[in-house]
Order: C-alpha cells, then structure tokens, then sequence
C-alpha cells in the first residue's frame, strides 16, 4: 500500500499541470463549498465537459478533490452565518452558529477545519487500505431494513437537541418527519400532500428549507432584536480551539470518523447521513444533552469529522463496484465513461495507476483543508465586522439565490421564506430547528428505506428482526426512546432554558 | 391481458427496427439555412432528471453533437423530480420560441396515458428526434447457483412461493411495473418487486445478493457486464439482438406481449415558429450522426436495435405507446383520466 501510494503521490506531483488542477481543485471546491447559492456540485457541472480533454487520472483526481474540500467548504457560512452550504453542513450549524453568537466563532471554524482534514484523512487511509472487501462487506450486509434501522437510531435521539422540552423536542421531529412526506412516494410514485402543484410532486428540497429554517428565521430572530434594543453584534474572535480542547473530545472525533466512515460506503446516502447521524451520537452518548443545539464544540466537531470521513467512504462503492453514493460520484462515473472507462473492478486491474493518483490526491487535499482552512479562516471571520443592517440583507439575497439555482424553481424560493416565516414562529415557541430539520432528512431516507425493506421481507415486519444487524440498531433506538420517555416524565422541564 | 396489449402494425414496426445495421445517416442535409438568423443566441435544454443519470448523459451526448455541428451553445437546465413532471411543468411554461427544448423520455408518455391532462409528447410537443430506443432484460449475477438462465430461474422463483425479489424502478403505472406485470402473467409465478429510483442502490442490491434478479435496460448495466458481474438471463424483445446472441427472448420463452421499449428524445413547443422548429428538427436528427453522438450511444448499447426515430417515426411511436399503455391499465384497473 505504502509504495502505491507513494507512486501514486510521485505522480500527482511530478508533473506541473497534475499539479495545477490539484490545487484548482481544492480551492475551487472551498470555494463553491462556502458561498451560498453555489455548491461543489455546481463546479463540477460546469467542469464536466472540460474533463474530456483531461488525462483520465487528472479528470477523476480533480472531482475528487472537489469532492473533499467542497464537503468541508460549507462548514465556514453554517457556523459564520447560519447558512449551510449544502445539506451535510446543516448539524454544523446547529452548534456552530450557536458559538459565533457567543463570540466563539474562531473556535468553531478552527475545529471544523481540524476535524473536516482528521475525518477525511482517516477515511482516506482505510480507503487505501480496504477498498473492495469494505466495499463487498456493505453491499451484502447492509440493505434498506438496515438502512432504516439506522436512521430510527438516529431519529430517536433528536428529541434531545435544542428543544425547550423534550416533547417539543419530539414534536419538532414529527413536524419534519411530516414535512418529509410531501411529494411522490418513494416506492409507488403516488403524489401526496401536493395540493395539484406540480413541482411539489418532487417533495420539500433540502436546500431551501434548510436555509429558511436557518438562515431567514435567524435573520427574523436578530432583526427583532434589533428593533427592541437587544441585538448584540457577534464578537470576532480568532482564538482557535487549544489542543487540549482538542484530545479532550479525541473518543467525539473517533466515533465521527466510524459513524461517517459507515454511512459514507452505503451507495446512494453519502455524507449528509454521515453529518446527522454522528451528531444524533454525539448527543446520544453526551451527559449533557440539554447543551446541545445551544453552541457545544462537539457538535461541531461531530457533524464535521463524520460528513469528510464519508467523503473517502463514498469512494469504496464507487471505484470498487461502480456504485456512486450520491450525485458527485455520479458525476465521476461519467468522468470515467467519457474516458471510456469503468469504475468497478476492472479498473483496479486495468487502471491501478489511475486509481492510486486518486487515492493520493484525495489524502493531501484533506491535508490542504488543514493548511488552506486556517489561512482562509483568518481572513473569513472579518466578514462578522460587517453592520447586521448590511448583513442582513446580503444573507437573505444569497440564501434566495442559494434556493433557486439548484432546481431553478421559484416554488424553492417560496419554501424557503415559509421555511423562514414558520422556524422564527417555531423558535419563539421554543421548538427545535435541529429536530425539525433532522426529521425532514433522515425523514425521507426513512421512509424509502422503510418501504423498500417491507417489500424485500414481503411485509413482514417480524422479518426486520431476524437480520442481526438491523435488530440491534432498531432494539437500541428503542432503548433510546424509551430513556428519553422516561426523562420527560420524571423531570417535564429537565431540558428547559 | 396480452390480447390488449399493443396491435400487429405496432409488432411489425418493432420487427423492422430490431435489426441493427451498419450507421447510416437518415438526415443528409450537411448544412440548413438559418431561418431570420434564428438562432443567434445559446439554446436552452430542460432536463427533467439530473445530470449524472441516462436523460442527463443523453442530453449532454446530444447538446455537445449539435454545438459541434452548428456552433450554437446549448445551456442544460436540469429540473429533477416527481418522475419527470416537474421538468415538463416548467418547460410547458418556457417562451415556446424555439430557444427552449426538451429532453425527455418514455414516462412523458406513460404519464399521459394515465392521466390525459398532461402534455402529449407527440401532440403538446413537437418531437426533433427520438435518438436511443432500447429494451429491457432480466439479470442475475453471473456467480449466482441457485438458477443459471430464465427456465431454471423461473422454476425457481414458482418454488419461493412469492418469496423471490426483482429490484427494479417499480413506480405505479411505469414501464418497468408494466413488464413486469405482463411476464409474471405469462410465467404464472409471483416475484416481489423490490422499488429504487436509484441506479446505485438497485445495482447493489443484485450485487450484495439483497435481491435474486434485477430488471433493467442494458445499457445502464454495461459495465458490470463488461466485468462479468451481471448475466440476463431475458431479453424483453421480439428477437435476440446481436450482441445478446445467447439470451431468449420473452417470446422464446412462451410469453405474448407486445414489449414496451424506452426511450430517449429531444422535444420543442407545439406552439414554437414552424421555421424555427424545422432547423431545430435538421439540427437535432443531423446531431444524431455526428461522431461523438454515435460513439456514446455505441458506448451505451444504444446501437443494438435501431435508435433513431424522425419527427414522425417518434410520434408514431409515442402514439402507439400512449395507446398500449392506456389499454394496460385499463386492464389493471387502474384510474386512467
């Protein structure tokens, strides 16, 4: 493994050109990955074409890149801003923002970029160690009633974050579970809750509730404050987590990078599973739940480390078996297609010089994010300098853009000022953002999991039961459940403010 | 339900398409006159499915064609969701002055049958060409013990009592639910269809042995047949294509049903300037022979049956398939508005 890769890093830096899409890559995908509006997936539409006239490795290696610090590059406006830029940055916020309003905004972007270069590292390294038996291991062990298993683990802790009781903790999932329901069912394709408009029929986007339950409740929160005399403009800080801060939340990063590394090879989840499900862990084995939601480092630390350790993971289905995990590694397939190659098994025997470039490449643009993230967070953080009356009005532009470009539907645009109008209302309410919004993701994994899994036992649930795996996962959600059942009646007011 | 399916004039054309040949361009015009200059300014191509999937690929295959062939631009605007509705809902609402067109594929079709207030394809729409038409087929692994070819597969799967999986894209009234309907009729045995919209799911799911067989297109599948992983065991036509020498068909099989075929095209507005639509229809049936198209769709097995479909081979086809489709489900009892 050691001399592949140090092949594979002789080439990546051999040539000066390999070189100069290396580093386009990285900072391109930041960049994309940090503004609102753009995406990582933006970059690598407009890129697509242009790949043809790459060498194969380059063309693959650069999606790559983009791939692993796009993933990080949302990180800086969730926690900066409250603005997520994509949906595997939305746990981010839910701590991240938190900490900028208590002038810790430095700490929370200096552990982002530590853990989002830890978890892709880490995920890197086992890629290179492990590829196609961790990619064959998933694919037999893990289906839909896994799956779902895992997401009701997940949902079954969400009570817990952010919420002024935990009933309201678990009416705000239920309001997103809810949500997550509106559109075309996952299996039979009947409309549901679309009310004749037919751009419902494709569901609630992630992006623009996420940015209306985020982003434009909180510009409503401020800008309330700012009428009655209370708005207290966030302190700039560039204090970065110590290191002791650091090793004392080492088993967080540990458990992130398992939990994202998992979520991140199934084919077709990737790391916005990742990012929810390690923060739901994070919470779930915390002895201070209530802090959660409410500007902890290690929800932070947690959604971060995971959704870039799902970055590496991703890759296993994709160069081992040809199976991409969401629309990125989609996009690579047709990367390799256009160089009439095929990602899966024979590109391991026809290709390895290929493959390892990729490898390579991967592990140091996870490094980059360390070397890149803390010169560019320097400068990011001024950004907080600006007067909220200026601020306010560019978030709301660039979250309006950020809704509309992904789909180009005005009805992305109305969601999410309803998403905002509903989060303030909910908010003041003291009903949980995080939980509504944890409900409408893992919500719709969920339930097409769900479904599917009822066909494959033949609508027997018992049969749920008898796969080791989703019997564990289901049996500790259920433990979870009834912990969080017995906590709200023994104490109703246990996680009030 | 095979007596309602299809009519002979449509199994005869499907007979006369079936036997790929070597290329030959159907448009032989090299250049057209731009009509008032039209266009002068970059196309816009709606895309109801994203841009990694088959329709995003097609529509990138045939944008890059026709921008080498004409030097004119086109932007794709790629609209995903709700089966293709929501692309269509927002094409139906574009200026229909030729600077839009449409990518679509054979669900246009079956959503209308199902529901006539939603566009025609053939009558809404002006079809520039339809330029990948394919079959579907049945797969297994090519490890796979327990059966080895459709006979042994279906004595099998009569054995599971109903136990047995198929993954495939099972959304009511779809192609795939619809074949699937007619096969398990005519092989009288009952299989569960496991439902992902998903290609990389569905594709693990046979690989990691979540389900016994999958039902899919074979271009989708290409390069894990390439690698040996996959094996049809079914081909869901009326002849063995070439490249499929040694798969039986449905009809070999004893089954008779008409076979629903899917398939690919580009679309402009009914209401779109005649001229306009004209060299849209040169463009888009030239840009079918370009090179680069043909070297994809080749890479697709998009070149195993005959692919191409002119304005009126494509509305000949559609209206044939609204038609079938509509019988169908007359028959399933569904609600056909």
């Amino acid at each position: 493994m050691i001399e592949n890769f140090l092949a594979g890093s002789a080439a990546l830096f051999g040539d000066p050109f390999t070189i100069g899409i290396f580093v386009f890559g990285v900072i391109g995908g930041m960049l994309f990955g940090a503004i609102p509006g753009v995406s990582m997936l933006t970059l690598a539409a407009i890129l697509l074409p242009f790949t043809a006239s790459l060498e194969p490795a380059q063309g693959v290696m650069l999606f790559a890149v983009i791939y692993c610090t796009g993933t990080y590059g949302g990180a800086i406006t969730a926690i900066l801003f409250n603005i997520p830029g994509s949906a595997e940055n939305a746990p981010t916020a839910f701590d991240g923002y938190p900490m900028t309003l208590k002038g810790q905004s430095g700490k929370a972007v200096g552990a982002a970029v530590l853990c989002s270069a830890i978890g892709g590292m880490a995920s890197a390294l086992v890629m290179m160690a492990a590829t196609e038996p961790l990619a064959n291991w998933a694919i037999r062990n893990i289906g839909p009633p896994e799956i779902f298993a895992l997401v009701f683990f997940g949902l079954a802790v969400a009570s817990s974050i952010g919420a002024r009781t935990i009933w309201k903790g678990w009416m705000s999932v239920l309001i997103g579970l809810l949500i997550a329901t509106i559109g075309q069912d996952p299996v039979g394709g009947i409309n549901r809750y679309n009310f004749g408009i037919g751009d419902l029929a494709a569901g609630i986007a992630f992006v623009p509730a996420i940015l209306g339950f985020f982003a434009v409740s909180e510009i409503f929160v401020q800008a309330e404050k700012k009428a009655s005399g209370k708005y207290k403009a966030p302190k700039v800080s560039m204090t970065f987590p110590s290191w002791l801060e650091l090793w004392m939340h080492k088993v967080a990063v540990a458990r992130s990078v398992v939990v994202g590394f998992l979520c991140g090879i199934l084919p077709g989840i990737g790391a916005t599973l990742a990012a929810f499900m390690s923060y739901g862990e994070a919470v779930r084995w915390s002895k201070n739940r209530e802090e959660f939601g409410k500007g902890k480092l290690e929800g932070v630390i947690s959604a971060e480390t995971a959704n870039n350790a799902a970055t590496g993971a991703a890759m296993i289905p994709l160069l081992a078996l040809g199976l991409p995990g969401g629309a990125l590694t989609a996009m690579m397939v047709v990367v390799f297609q256009m160089h009439d190659l095929q990602p899966g098994p024979l590109v391991f025997m026809l290709s390895p010089d290929l493959i390892w470039i990729v490898f390579a490449a991967m592990f140091y643009a996870n490094l980059s994010i360390l070397i890149i993230g803390v010169v560019e967070t320097k400068t990011i953080l001024n950004l907080l300098k600006i007067p909220f009356q200026f601020l306010a009005p560019l978030i709301l532009m660039l979250a309006a853009t950020g809704a509309y470009i992904n789909r180009g539907l005005v009805l992305d645009v109305i969601v999410m000022v309803l998403a905002g109008i509903a989060g303030y209302l909910l908010r003041r309410s003291g009903f949980s953002i995080p939980g509504i919004v944890l409900g409408l993701i893992l919500g719709k994994i969920g339930e097409q999991n769900f479904a599917q899994g009822m066909q494959m036992v033949h609508y027997d649930l018992g049969t749920y039961f008898s796969r080791p795996i989703c019997a564990i996962l289901i049996f500790a959600g259920f433990v979870t459940l009834c912990s969080s059942v017995y906590r709200a009646f023994k104490s109703p007011k246990s996680v009030e403010e | 339900m095979n007596k309602l399916l299809g009519t002979a004039a449509f199994a005869a054309a499907m007979f006369a398409t079936s036997n790929a040949s070597a290329f030959e361009c159907k448009r032989s015009e090299a250049s057209f006159d731009k009509p008032d200059g039209f266009p002068e300014r970059a196309l816009t191509m709606i895309v109801p499915y994203g841009p990694a999937g088959g329709s995003g690929q097609v529509a990138a295959a045939m944008a890059e064609a026709v921008t080498e062939l004409t030097g004119i631009p086109i932007n794709r605007d790629h609209k995903p969701g709700g089966s293709g509705t929501v692309g269509m809902t927002a094409y139906m609402a574009a200026p229909a002055d030729g600077y839009n067109v449409l990518e679509h594929i054979d669900d246009a079709s079956s959503a209308h049958a199902l529901d006539s207030s939603l566009p025609n394809p053939a009558e809404d729409l002006i079809p520039l060409v339809i330029s990948q038409v394919t079959f579907s087929q049945v797969y297994i692994r090519s490890n796979e013990t327990r059966f080895t070819d459709w006979p042994s597969f279906v004595e099998w799967v009569k054995a599971q009592d109903g136990k047995a999986t198929i993954a495939n894209v099972s959304k009511e009234g779809s192609m795939e639910r619809v074949t699937m309907g007619f096969i398990t009729d005519a092989a009288d045995m009952k299989i569960q269809q496991i439902s992902f919209d998903k290609g990389a799911p569905r594709y693990g799911a046979l690989l990691g042995g979540q389900v016994d067989a999958l039902f899919e297109q074979p271009g989708d599948v290409r390069n894990f047949l390439d690698a040996g992983q996959f094996k049809p065991i079914l081909t869901i036509f009326d002849e063995r294509p070439e490249a499929f020498a040694d798969t039986m068909t449905h009809r070999e099989a004893g089954m008779d049903f008409e076979p629903l075929l899917r398939f690919r095209g580009f679309y402009v507005h009914a209401d779109a300037p005649a001229d306009r639509v004209e060299w849209l229809q040169w463009a888009f049936q030239r840009g079918y022979c370009e090179d680069s198209y043909q070297a994809y769709n080749e890479s697709k097995f998009m070149t195993v049956i005959d692919s191409y479909r002119d304005t009126d081979g494509a509305k000949d086809l559609i209206t044939r398939s609204v038609a079938q489709y509509r019988d169908v489900y007359k028959a399933m009892g569904l609600e056909v508005k």
